[in-house]
């Protein structure tokens, strides 16, 4: 193969997808919700995971006290909890401090109907434990004192998440896979399109002896072009709603904001996985349609 | 140039295109193939191109076996033959002189031997004054020579036209016919294949006649090559392109 002819056929590729620029810009559309969908489902595993370990880190375990247990039944409870041995910490949380963490959620005139008697919170207790291995253990010695309603920790919270990373990943996959094999489709068929479009010069250019590698070129060219379009309009597509998005959680649970990765720390990763897995797509399907044109009707030059 | 002996080919259909065929062919000769349709005409161009591969026998064509040649070979062997079709394939949305040049962008020639081969190319054909048209605005002769140009502008050693006359009216097929034999008179073999007798009769040269697949008749006069004022033109520029 001469090297010279390399920019023809390049710009041909190009060429093609103008040409041909309604069903190249519906591969580009379908491809890209795919991509889009992909990058969207590993976004939220990401983010999954950097929450649980966020957790993993953060091991506070909050005792909740019955209403009606007073403050100096609070307190002296605060002391048997501190003769626990496998409890580092312990931080008492008055049921005034408990609404007043909810005012801002609860907008002032709830907020004020709420305060005196008519709180519903008891006090609580925040505590650390020494060795989480023991955790059951320690939260089965905490149940059994007097006053305590409830003992609740983000174990539960982890596993609820840990199973929401399970459920996302193996959907995602499913989706990425059955829009994989759409997209796939709809590429090679653009190829098809587009090659027996020009049937006439490929005839002429497998006449004159153009070798099969040289024929492929443009349309190898057209089809990663448009792989590697969706792959870099998804990305950008992503990384301008993921702040948003992030914030948006962040409002209606507060510790998304610190465990979740930050818009620096993803959109690169994010814009090189999405536009090679673009590029990778337009090149498969390309492939699967040119070696089959060419192996099939692309073959005759005289015709029938 | 040519050699195929007893060769035979039968499509998947069970058509026998080709029966039990021998047939030499000499360097620089100019051959008619006639027959009525369906006789295996296109058959034997097929497999002369190797667009075809033979059931049996032996296929020898400018030195290649096209028997035993390899698959990712056969562009190679393409490229010392030139290809004139019916319906001349041009590209509409292409310049005529983007079509001749096509043929040779495609194999790989840098712009510089193209800008220089592509005017002589058209210049040999009479077209040197419309490289900027498009072929619908040009008759179908004048098609039919851009055609023709684009088949020798890789200065092929075969030339092979199917049917070239047969999408143009009876005065311009003269003249393309001419301009096929003035290719021959350079060198280069030239096989027409053609339904029409009176200008196989008006040409003379070698004519074989194929029926059922076998060569039927064979016989050869001298060409005659009829020196008109347009085919005197037609002279090989300084660098030869045939």
């Amino acid at each position: 193969m001469k090297l010279s002819g390399i920019p023809y056929l390049l710009k041909e590729g190009f060429r093609n997808i103008w040409a041909n620029r309604m069903m190249s810009l519906a591969s580009v559309v379908v491809l890209l919700s795919c991509l889009l969908i992909t990058g969207t489902a590993a976004l939220v595993s990401v983010n999954v995971q950097a929450l649980i370990a966020g957790i993993g880190d953060d091991n506070e375990i909050t005792v909740y006290l019955r209403p009606d247990c007073n403050d100096t039944d609070s307190l002296a409870l605060g002391a048997k909890l501190s003769a626990i041995p496998n409890i580092e910490t312990c931080r008492f949380r008055s049921r005034k401090e408990v609404l007043a963490s909810y005012q801002k959620t609860l907008g002032d005139n709830i907020y004020a109907a709420m305060e005196g008697e008519g709180n519903p919170f008891g006090n609580e207790y925040k505590i650390r434990l020494q060795d989480l291995s023991q955790y059951e253990t320690t939260v089965t010695q905490i149940k059994t004192l007097e006053g305590v309603d409830k003992v609740s920790d983000r174990s539960d919270i982890a596993e609820k998440l840990t199973r929401l990373d399970q459920f996302v990943t193996t959907a995602g996959l499913w989706v990425v896979l059955i829009l994989g094999v759409v997209t796939l489709f709809i590429i090679a068929n653009t190829i098809k399109m587009t090659m027996y479009a020009r049937r006439f010069e490929i005839s002429i250019m497998k006449s004159v002896g153009a070798t099969n590698a040289f024929v492929r070129i443009p349309f190898m060219v057209e089809a990663m072009v448009i792989g590697l379009l969706a792959g870099l309009l998804s990305s950008v597509v992503l990384i301008i709603l993921y702040e948003p998005i992030r914030q948006a959680a962040s409002n209606v649970i507060g510790m998304i904001r610190t465990a979740t990765l930050p818009l620096y720390e993803v959109w690169l990763p994010v814009l090189l996985s999405l536009s090679g897995i673009g590029l990778l797509i337009g090149l498969l399907g390309g492939a699967v349609s040119v070696t089959r044109y060419l192996n099939k009707e692309g073959g005759a030059i005289l015709g029938t | 140039m040519i050699h195929l002996e007893n060769v035979s080919k039968v499509y998947p259909n069970g058509t026998q295109a080709v029966k039990d065929l021998s047939l030499d062919i000499a360097d620089g000769e100019f051959v008619f193939i006639v027959g009525p349709s369906g006789a295996g005409k296109s058959t034997l161009l097929k497999l002369l191109i190797r667009e075809e591969q033979a059931d049996s026998g032996t296929v020898l064509v400018n030195g290649h076996n096209l028997v035993t040649m390899p698959r990712r070979r056969v562009p190679y062997l393409r490229r010392t033959m030139g290809i004139v079709f019916q319906d001349f394939r041009l590209i509409d949305k292409m310049t005529v002189y983007d079509n001749v040049a096509f043929a040779m962008r495609v194999i790989g020639y840098s712009e510089k031997t193209i800008q220089r081969r592509v005017p002589m190319a058209l210049r040999m054909v009479g077209l040197a004054d419309k490289g900027k048209r498009k072929p619908h605005e040009l008759s179908g002769g004048e098609q039919q020579r851009v055609s023709l140009a684009r088949a020798i502008i890789n200065k092929p050693s075969l030339l092979i036209a199917d049917e070239p006359t047969g999408n143009i009216d009876p005065e311009r097929s003269l003249e393309v016919m001419k301009m096929l034999c003035g290719i021959c008179q350079k060198g280069t073999t030239v096989i027409v294949v053609t339904h029409e007798h009176e200008l196989v009769k008006q040409f003379g040269g070698r004519v074989i006649g194929i029926e059922g697949g076998q060569i039927t008749s064979d016989t050869t006069e001298p060409l005659r090559y009829p020196i008109t004022k347009k085919a005197a033109s037609f002279t090989e520029p300084k660098e030869g392109l045939v």
